[in-house]
């Protein structure tokens, strides 16, 4: 069944179009990347899903509904999570609040505070790192810390996909290496789909799944990620040889 | 000694009061409030039936203090929270610049609403009067208001700092003043929390106007204006955006007015104010972003 | 600024040959010219219908075009939003005031002057550019200080200034005579020095947006980053922009005090501020021409809303608007030309009769 379907979805800023016309529909409980060079429309595409930028043609679906031009957290509340690019802790707060924020959608009845300390608990035990310094202050964690808090954060919004941008932006090989392992395991754990941009497509290789090439606003290449690779189909799609 | 640490501390209270207001409104939405002064005017006015006499006919103000102080506080939140619903909801996406300016209309509207319910006239007016009396403390003889006054700041600035850090909304709130956007999608209802933080905003305000009001014995329809500049003041050198930091300014700044008034010669008492305003333009020069730069809020040049 | 932007930067500015800049000066010049028509055909108006009332009304529409001209030099220019401005015209109408009483008034109500003021009389058309430049010098010497702030904090530090002009001039009673009106300046009835005034500022702020720091300051108030990285000194292009606005706020301020004779400190504070501010915002912000429009249009419907307030006979009535409706209904039209559009009613465009895109 589909989980999230794009229909010839446009994005415009002023005169110049970031995203034009992408169609795609992508299936519960799957992982899929979104890969291509910079400027090709990937972070426009999902901060437009998220209904952080509006789009100006085209229509999304999320879980059936149509979330066309609504605002950001009700798609949030439908279970959309997106984790922007760079890693946007609420600095001053400290971690376990920046985990709380997550929490704000849900129902404020009796066992309310139970069910948030369960979901802590659960994300503490994803990465202990954040249980070891949930009194501290988010902004004085590393860059590998903070992209497990804002997955972190993430998961406690109970979300049916959670859509990240570059995860690996900014972050040691060993690192990414690890918030990688982690994404994984929660899929399989929580049965999760996942929406991973990422700038190369070596991750994609290595993670599996489906993957997409992005280039001039469009998609130019859908297909198994291991079976794509880094094949030359990839690397004319990607550098634009077609075009010479 | 201790009467110029009382005085300080009570015109210091009024001015952390309206600063932590606007700076409440300025964290989530990124607007300067200029209509924030005549929000506090109009507290005290809706007191009043209009007349144009000097003495003020109050028809609320009669009430007991118990119904008296909830009734200010809700008047000051309902206009305030008005205000978003009618004018500053159609300017979420501009530029701060021209919500100034739309703030700065809608003050000149409401303030020649009430000049023309009520004329330029100051009243007189006396609300609460038991608390002009003096008391006496380690020897000094100080109004019972003044002791009050800071009292009462002191334990609106404890509930807000406890509404802040221990409620699920005050950390919505909180996180929102950082990074709007991220709140959002992390499924925080925007709307909600701008009304939030105009309702705190207007009930701060309310609580100003009493205070004022109780203190001068007058109404003044431009009675909100000065403490509102030295509540922007307060707002910026407090560091746009951190509400400790505007708190902790608007005491400076109270204590820098008083130790003026006490320092300077006679006859340059008068411009005590322009010498505020002129240590205040210093202190933005060798500190642009405030003496507490807040995280988050740095402007884009 | 993300990639996805396409620096507006003016074509002047990246090729700033000689040749280039009178070619932009001929191309241009028809935007002053056709507001100078503007403001005499205003003129003649006045003096063809020869009602005294009229006149008067005229001569406050010609003083306001000097004053938001003189607003729109730096906020315009800079888009660096300043609520000082009228400090400056208070400057102006005192510094007027002062040259031009008549000395055996000064020395009863302003004993506080220095001598050769006391005994100064001199006649308006001398007073008034010695009055400007006087604003001018007081906005270079604060300019200095306030122009490295930006942003928020530079549009609160000039409302500190504007408060910290008015807390001085309403309470140095021997310089000032503090809060009670300055009487005895000279008044002056005939249109055509106003007209002169206003036609000089808007020839003033024409030659400063074309020149080289005009075109700077508006390539930093586009695109600060491209414009400070091409060399653009931002602080010193906004200090010269504030300073010959402050000239212009003055030669107003003077223009102000003599016409109608009395000045207060109240006069020039935040009721004026935000009439015209107002003017400056409708007509569009960073446009001559919308400057001076803003003026026309709003004076227009003040003037209609005074009417009102006065009182209509309807047949057997006598209707009347409330006083302070004039301010709201201003305040509440702002807010919606605000809402619909942000950039004003013309944008920021200019007249011309040339087509040509994007000027300012």
């Amino acid at each position: 069944m589909s989980l999230l379907v794009l229909n010839n979805l446009e994005i415009r800023y002023g005169r110049l179009t970031a995203v034009r016309g992408v169609s795609l529909s992508i299936r519960d409980g799957d992982t899929v990347f979104i890969t291509g060079p910079n400027g090709a429309g990937k972070s426009s595409l999902l901060r437009a899903i998220a209904g952080a930028t509006p789009a100006s043609a085209g229509t999304v679906e999320f879980d059936g509904y149509n979330i066309t031009g609504r605002a950001p957290e009700d798609i949030a509340r439908l279970g959309f999570s997106m984790v922007p690019e760079g890693r946007d802790v609420f600095g001053s707060l400290t971690i376990e609040e920046n985990l709380m924020v997550g929490r704000g959608m849900a129902k404020k009845d009796r066992d309310w505070r139970t069910k948030a300390i369960e979901d802590l608990d659960a994300v503490y035990q994803t990465f202990p790192i954040l249980k070891d310094r949930r009194n501290s202050q988010a902004g004085l964690l590393s860059g590998g810390q903070q992209q497990m808090l804002v997955i972190g954060r993430a998961l406690m919004t109970n979300p049916r996909l959670i859509a990240i941008d570059e995860p690996s932006l900014g972050l040691a090989p060993n690192i990414t290496d690890q918030v990688y392992e982690r994404l994984i395991g929660l899929q399989a754990q929580r049965a999760l789909t996942l929406l991973i941009v990422e700038q190369s497509a070596t991750r994609a290789d290595l993670v599996g799944g489906r993957m997409l090439l992005m280039r001039g606003g469009q998609i130019v290449l859908d297909g198994n990620a291991r079976e794509l690779g880094n094949g030359a189909a990839i690397q004319a799609a990607y550098f634009g040889y077609e075009d010479h | 000694m201790l009467q110029i640490v009382f005085d300080s501390l009570s015109l210091g209270s009024l001015y952390a009061l309206g600063a932590l207001g606007i700076a409440l409104i300025f964290g989530v939405m990124r607007l300067v409030n200029f209509a924030h002064g005549d929000v506090i005017a109009f507290c005290v006015f809706a007191l009043l039936w209009p007349s144009t006499d000097a003495m003020a006919i109050v028809f609320a103000g009669q009430l007991p203090w118990y119904l008296l102080i909830p009734l200010v506080l809700s008047v000051g939140a309902a206009l305030s929270v008005l205000c978003e619903i009618v004018v500053f909801r159609r300017f979420r996406r501009a530029n701060p610049a021209t919500m100034m300016i739309a703030s700065f209309a809608l003050g000149f509207v409401i303030r020649y609403f009430l000049l023309m319910l009520f004329t330029s006239r100051p009243k007189s007016i006396s609300l609460l009067p038991m608390l002009s009396q003096p008391v006496e403390i380690f020897g000094a003889r100080l109004p019972l208001l003044q002791i009050i006054t800071i009292i009462v700041t002191v334990l609106i600035l404890l509930g807000l700092t406890f509404f802040l850090r221990q409620t699920r909304f005050g950390l919505e709130m909180r996180a929102a003043a950082e990074n709007f956007s991220m709140a959002r999608m992390l499924g925080v209802r925007a709307n909600r929390v701008i009304m939030g933080a105009f309702a705190l905003s207007g009930a701060l305000a309310g609580a100003i106007s009493l205070i004022f009001v109780s203190q001068t014995g007058t109404a003044d329809i431009q009675m909100g204006s000065s403490i509102m500049l030295m509540a922007f003041i307060a707002t910026v050198i407090g560091g746009l955006g951190s509400l400790s930091g505007a708190v902790l300014a608007g005491f400076a700044l109270g204590a820098a007015s008083v130790v003026m008034q006490v320092i300077l010669p006679v006859d340059a008492r008068p411009f005590r104010d322009a010498f505020v305003y002129g240590a205040v333009i210093l202190v933005l020069l060798f500190r642009p972003q405030g003496l507490i730069a807040a995280r988050g809020t740095q402007e884009r040049v | 600024m993300t990639d996805t932007s396409i620096s507006p930067f003016p074509v002047e500015l990246t090729n700033p040959k000689k040749p280039a800049r009178f070619a932009l000066a001929r191309r241009t010049i028809i935007t002053p010219i056709f507001l100078s028509l503007l403001i005499l055909a205003v003129a003649t108006l006045a003096i063809m219908t020869g009602s005294r009332p009229f006149n008067q009304a005229m001569i406050d529409i010609l003083v306001r075009v000097t004053l938001v001209v003189g607003l729109y030099i730096f906020i315009g220019n800079s888009g660096v939003l300043s609520f000082g401005h009228i400090g400056f015209t208070c400057l102006g109408a005192y510094a007027a005031a002062w040259l031009t009483i008549n000395p055996l008034m000064k020395k009863t109500s302003l004993p506080g002057l220095p001598n050769f003021i006391l005994q100064a009389r001199l006649p308006y058309w001398e007073a008034a550019p010695i009055a400007a430049i006087f604003a001018g010098v007081i906005a270079l010497i604060l300019g200095r200080i306030l122009m490295r702030l930006s942003g928020i904090a530079a549009s609160i530090a000039t409302f500190a200034v504007l408060a910290m002009i008015n807390t001085i001039y309403s309470n140095w009673e021997s310089v000032t005579g503090a809060t009670s009106s300055v009487v005895g300046i000279p008044i002056v009835r005939n249109i055509w020095p106003y007209v002169g005034a206003a036609i000089i500022a808007i020839f003033i702020a024409w030659g400063h947006a074309i020149s080289r720091s005009g075109l700077a300051l508006r390539a930093a108030r586009d695109e600060p980053t491209a414009a400070a990285a091409s060399g653009v000194d931002i602080p010193k292009e906004r200090l010269v922009a504030f300073t010959i606005s402050g000239i212009v706020m003055g030669l107003g301020g003077a223009a102000m005090a003599h016409s109608i004779g009395v000045v207060t400190p109240d006069n020039f504070y935040l009721g004026l501020t935000f009439i015209t501010l107002s003017m400056l915002v409708v007509g569009g912000m960073s446009s001559l021409s919308g400057a001076v429009l803003g003026v026309l249009l709003l004076s227009a419907l003040i003037q209609g809303l005074r009417w009102l307030e006065a009182g209509v006979v309807l047949g057997e009535t006598t209707f009347a608007l409330p006083k302070g409706l004039q301010e709201i209904a201003l305040g509440g039209l702002m807010i919606v030309i605000l809402a619909l559009r942000p950039a004003g009613l013309i944008g920021n465009r200019e007249i011309t009769f040339a087509r040509f895109k994007g000027k300012a």
